[in-house]
């Protein structure tokens, strides 16, 4: 037994060597082209019928949108702009800028008025019904309201709460007033949230009745089913008064991860994906998918930033940032990451590509790689370099370490060319990263960082910076509220960002905005790096007007898509 | 040849790549006198005719060699990046390939087998040491400290432990250290059991009953007499517990709960592999052949020991 | 038999509750439940959320009134979802079992027959063969495994199928299931079937020397009689214990299976919750994972006291 056994093992260790040697030739590179297409052929007959399997990242919380566990992006996209009607659509014209547009919901138009109050009225279509064939009333309006104002665990009141009353007496036109003037006013009654079916909730558990999916709807499609941990399957709302789907069924298929999905698509498990940018998913695109299409989109909601902690040593002191900002090839980088896809140059302002309109959107093009800058600037503070290369003031080394979300592999990844590069300009960078919950949860609420890389994402088109900027939101003990986790204080700032929220005229905010944006440049509060593109990706089988929507999602119009055989 | 309790009682856990007949093998006869010289010469002898072991062997020190001497075997330097080339197949200037950073796969897998191995010693070694010294109080001592030791050991042993090991590595944070102690903290009960049960028979062998008329104390006894001639089974255990270990900090790792970058081991190169290992399928191979083939020389060498240690055992 | 069955019942409660409170209490001192409300713009919500919860009583308080919840069949509910998480762990259960069922079926099979095989045939090329794969199969982690299975044979090849347990929204139990099996259960069983036939090759050899098969054979009993009557019989004793073992450690222990194959089993729900801090579905998790690893772990012995009559004598 004992000598056969020795027989057995050198035969597996063979055996494991023989595997490394082919490990050595079996290296082939994927074959095939994908079609680069950016647009679909929208003109084309959209046939009718079919099932449409997409692959979906991320399965939401819960289906309360308005509820604490309401705010998933991928729930928004697949169930929310799906089933729920909202007084705006946001829609890109043809020069690709986006804008708010009525919705179908309403008759056109609402009329504004800007004083003694701000006052909003709005005429609701006489075809606009829920699924059940009910109307969609203003009283529909003023239960939103009540309910995002003045319920228990809700995500989030902005704006609502500015609300002095919602006037139902007329069924079809719902008059809003405000005790406070909201400027973006056009998010409400949409947005996130939708317009809720009074009829239905009126007096019952909201949450309980919504949160695990719901069988009502004012939009084209209904929430057949969802099986949670596995997909959600949509079927056409039969009531829709606008252009009703061709599809007979929408499964969004839930997928671990990227790569998943990504293996999921190519072996024509799901016929759509919408991955995240992740480094892989660019190789994968730039190798080419055979019998697809892409849409690569750098106009989006999201922006990623080398965000800043501006109270915490070393960055209390406004040289060490730009010298920083001077240390880091942003070119280099962004090239490294999205450069497969066509997106070669860093974001030059804070704020997400949708907002350009509103942005000085070269406010931080002065901050390129310059190590004699740096030099100036820290020799100039005080700093002088080490025989380690460092640079260091008082017998203390110029270091700060990162934080931003562990497990994202594109993160993970752009922390060590920062690593590299900072080094090599006399800076010591170390990691430390958190799971997202903690980063988002409590690291940078409390400020227990001094440098994170993570993305912001907007959920409406507004150009306001002032939750991330304005003194008043920066978060206070003991629940540590409030967005401005870069601890950014600047009274000059608060006024011009206070001034974008609040002002009715556009040309007043945007001048606002842009001088805001040179005040955050000056001040190098925090370091813009990309703009964090969209990427849709869709079989040839996939027929229709296929795009991406930065607000709405990628699904806004999945209503007007078809699968040929 | 296998007693119904050790069976019963000492089941390989699943998931930790032990062999399955070990745990009967690695008995010592109770028989066994204490080592000695001879004994040494012996064992020498029986291990070398072991040729899959002896081969195991080499090939571990041979990884041993090159990974903790990267700095001098490694062609490039640690986390040298060439952003410009990026992912490339394995070439004449990268064996190995390079990876989405355009660092040297072969370079990046060396220094990661620092952290692999480093991880896979120290969590044997102190698991062994743990399980070791548990087992011996209580099987010496006895009463209600045997009692008390064995059912913390049967609470260990039911907690799943993956999950636990998780949660611990995110509480306690994810450095090299918190890792080790972490891993080591939830594998030393089998290592208790088998102890306390060597110690149980042989404790009332003659010369432990000898030794103890001859007015030796407790501590003496348990060093001088019983650990000796546990020798066998502990360094078996050892050796599996290397790669039981370097196996749970791959799954973890992979998992995102291990190592974290800038910091690497066999396991994250997977991780960070397993996003387009589609189209660069060395980044997966590489990295896994060499938890592969550590696993496998460590077993075989476990192997090879068990035999040395127990000339009795045959089939 | 039943008095020992009892014996070894009552001897897992207290186990079981020490077991519980030290995991509640790991749980609750790692995790904070109101950590994911922060995202909420309203500050309120946190606070309210920690009176309702009783956040800020001892931990023994917490421990006694999430027991005594959980005795009554309440496990709370999700900070999360919302859910209630009894019914997600019912849900994630069924998928893992239906995992771990077919898995463990086929495992024992291809490791009998393999193990009886390769013992049979001992020291033939077979034999080699076999007793070498299992060491490559126990010594390679399995999400390796996992993933070369899925690229070669569910992209390249299109043979298996990778996402779920089914395509779209099925809930059938056809062809397009079955393609859907294949790889997470070859990933699953590749580990223990290389454990497990080396276990069962071992106690047959073992079985093939003993007397009364020496015996048998003398007595002109024919060889597969011997093969299949006498000596698997008691071959089988040690590993059906060793099984009832392992099956018990897979309901925690297949995290890495579900989750490359994009299953919402246990191990998926764990991930989630881990990786969300929601602590009353990671508590119940636990808990209810190590009472199943107590409970086969009982299973293991009974089965053993039924199969080994000598046991029964101590």
């Amino acid at each position: 037994m004992r000598r056969q056994r020795r027989g057995v093992q050198l035969l597996a260790l063979v055996f494991c060597f023989g595997l490394l040697a082919a490990a050595c030739g079996s290296d082939k590179k994927a074959t095939g082209n994908a079609a680069s297409g950016s647009s679909s052929s929208s003109s084309a007959a959209v046939p009718k019928g079919g099932t449409l399997t997409i692959g979906a990242e991320q399965e939401p919380d819960c289906a309360d949108w308005v509820g604490t566990c309401g705010g998933s992006s991928w729930g928004f996209w697949m169930m929310q702009v799906q089933t729920m009607p909202r007084a705006f659509d946001v829609l890109k014209d043809s020069s690709g800028t986006y804008s708010y547009k009525p919705s179908i919901v309403l008759k056109g138009e609402p009329t504004l008025e800007t004083s003694p109050k701000q006052k909003v009225t709005y005429q609701i279509s006489d075809q606009a019904v829920w699924n059940d064939s009910k109307p969609i009333t203003s009283t529909d309006f003023k239960y939103t309201w009540d309910q995002v104002a003045n319920g228990t665990a809700i995500y989030d009141r902005t704006g609502y709460k500015d609300i002095e009353s919602v006037d139902d007496s007329n069924p079809k036109v719902a008059v809003v007033t405000y005790k406070n003037t909201y400027a973006d006013w056009k998010s409400l009654f949409g947005g996130q949230f939708g317009i809720l079916p009074s009829h239905i909730l009126q007096g019952q558990d909201r949450d309980a009745m919504m949160k695990d999916g719901y069988t009502f709807s004012g939009g084209p499609w209904v929430i057949q089913q969802w099986a949670k941990q596995d997909s959600i399957t949509l079927v056409p709302n039969p009531n829709y008064w606008g252009t009703k789907p061709s599809l007979d069924k929408v499964i969004f298929k839930f997928q671990a991860d990227t790569s998943a999905e990504f293996q999921a698509f190519k072996a024509k498990e799901v016929s759509v994906v919408y991955p995240q940018p992740q480094l892989d998913a660019v190789d994968q695109i730039q190798a080419g998918i055979p019998d697809t299409q892409k849409i690569v989109s750098t106009e989006t909601g999201n922006f990623e930033s080398l965000w800043i902690n501006n109270s915490k040593a070393p960055f209390d002191d406004v040289k060490v940032r730009q010298a920083v900002a001077f240390a880091i090839d942003r070119k280099a980088l962004v090239e490294r990451l999205f450069g497969g896809l066509g997106v070669h140059d860093p974001l030059q302002f804070i704020n997400a590509g949708i907002n350009k309109a509103y942005e000085q959107t070269d406010a931080f093009a002065k901050y390129v790689k310059d190590l004699k800058q740096v030099d100036t600037l820290l020799t100039g503070d005080g700093y002088a370099k080490g025989s380690d290369g460092i640079y260091a003031k008082g017998g203390t080394k110029l270091s700060f370490t990162v934080r931003s979300t562990a497990g994202n592999k594109r993160r993970e990844l752009t922390e060590q060319v920062l690593q590299q590069q900072l080094k090599d300009a006399g800076i010591d960078m170390q990691i430390d990263n958190a799971k997202a919950g903690d980063l988002f949860g409590s690291i940078l609420p409390q400020g227990d960082f001094q440098a994170g890389i993570y993305a912001q994402v907007l959920t409406a088109l507004t150009p306001g910076n002032c939750t991330l900027f304005c003194s008043s939101n920066i978060p206070k003990s003991p629940d540590f509220s409030g967005n401005n986790w870069t601890r950014t204080s600047n009274p000059e700032l608060d006024t011009l960002l206070a001034t974008v929220d609040s002002n009715l005229h556009e040309s007043a905010r945007t001048t606002a905005a842009k001088k805001a944006q040179t005040i955050l440049s000056d001040n190098m509060n925090t370091l813009p790096i990309d703009p964090l593109p969209n990427v849709l990706l869709w079989s040839n089988k996939v027929v229709g007007p296929v795009g991406d929507n930065a607000i709405l999602g990628p699904f806004f119009n999945i209503n007007e898509w078809g699968i040929s055989a | 040849m296998k007693t119904d309790d050790e069976i019963g009682e000492e089941p390989a856990p699943f998931g930790v790549p032990v062999m399955a007949e070990p745990h009967a093998e690695l008995e010592l006869s109770p028989d066994a006198e204490p080592v000695a010289r001879s004994q040494w010469q012996l064992f020498r002898r029986r291990f070398f005719r072991h040729k899959a072991a002896v081969l195991a062997g080499t090939v571990l020190l041979f990884l041993f060699v090159v990974c903790f001497g990267a700095g001098w075997f490694a062609f490039y330097d640690k986390n040298h990046q060439d952003l410009l080339l990026g992912p490339t197949a394995p070439s004449k200037e990268h064996w190995f390939g390079t990876d989405q950073l355009g660092r040297d796969t072969l370079t990046e897998v060396l220094y990661a087998g620092q952290i692999s191995l480093k991880i896979g010693l120290a969590v044997a070694f102190i698991s062994t040491a743990v399980g070791a010294v548990v087992g011996a109080i209580a099987g010496f001592v006895g009463k209600w400290i045997d009692q008390l030791l064995m059912r913390t050991t049967d609470l260990f042993l039911v907690v799943p432990a993956i999950a636990v090991l998780a949660i611990a590595l995110k509480r306690f944070g994810q450095s090299d250290d918190t890792i080790i102690l972490v891993l080591a903290g939830l594998g030393w009960m089998y290592m208790a059991r088998i102890v306390r049960g060597q110690v149980l028979s042989i404790k009332e062998k003659e010369f432990v009953e000898a030794a103890r008329a001859a007015g030796a104390s407790g501590p003496r006894i348990v060093v001088r007499h019983l650990l000796p001639n546990c020798l066998g089974p502990i360094v078996v255990n050892l050796t599996l517990g290397i790669a039981a270990a370097i196996v749970t900090e791959s799954t973890l790792s992979f998992l995102g709960f291990g190592v974290t970058p800038p910091s690497t081991s066999w396991g994250n190169m997977l991780s960070s592999a397993e996003g387009n290992y589609s189209i660069n399928a060395h980044l997966l191979y590489f990295p896994g052949l060499m938890i592969l083939l550590t696993v496998l020389c460590v077993n075989f060498l476990g192997d090879g020991l068990r035999d040395a240690f127990d000339p009795q055992a045959k089939h | 038999m039943l008095t020992y069955c009892l014996r070894r019942l009552l001897y897992s409660i207290p186990v079981l509750l020490v077991a519980s409170f030290l995991l509640f209490g790991f749980v609750r001192s790692t995790f904070d439940p109101t950590s994911r409300l922060r995202a909420s713009r309203d500050p309120s919500v946190v606070q309210a959320e920690r009176d309702r919860l009783g956040l800020n009583d001892p931990l023994v308080v917490q421990y006694g009134s999430w027991l005594k919840d959980a005795v009554s069949g309440d496990l709370g509910v999700s900070s999360r979802t919302n859910e209630d998480v009894s019914s997600m762990l019912w849900r994630a259960m069924g998928k893992t079992l239906q995992l771990i069922v077919i898995g463990a079926f086929v495992s024992a099979f291809i490791a009998v027959g393999v193990g009886v095989f390769s013992a049979v045939r001992q020291q033939s090329v077979p034999d080699y063969l076999i007793t070498g794969l299992s060491y490559v199969g126990v010594a390679m982690p399995p999400f390796w495994f996992g993933l070369i299975a899925i690229q070669v044979f569910g992209v390249q090849l299109g043979w298996f199928k990778f996402v779920g347990l089914h395509s779209g929204d099925s809930t059938a139990y056809d062809v397009d299931y079955l393609k859907h099996l294949v790889l997470p259960v070859a990933t699953l069983c590749v580990q223990i079937v290389a454990s497990w036939s080396r276990y069962e090759r071992a106690s047959m050899l073992d079985a093939l020397g003993a007397d009364y098969v020496r015996t048998a054979r003398a007595k002109g009993v024919p060889r597969y009689k011997v093969i299949f009557k006498h000596a698997l019989r008691n071959a089988l004793i040690p590993l059906v214990t060793v099984m009832a073992l392992d099956i018990g450690a897979l309901f925690g222990g297949l995290i890495i299976t579900e989750q490359i194959f994009s299953i919402g089993g246990m191990g998926r729900l764990f991930l989630d919750a881990l990786l969300q801090g929601d602590v009353y579905v990671l508590e119940a998790w636990m808990i209810v994972v190590a009472a199943l690893i107590i409970l086969f772990n009982l299973f293991a012995d009974v089965i053993y006291g039924i199969l080994d009559p000598r046991i029964r004598l101590s």
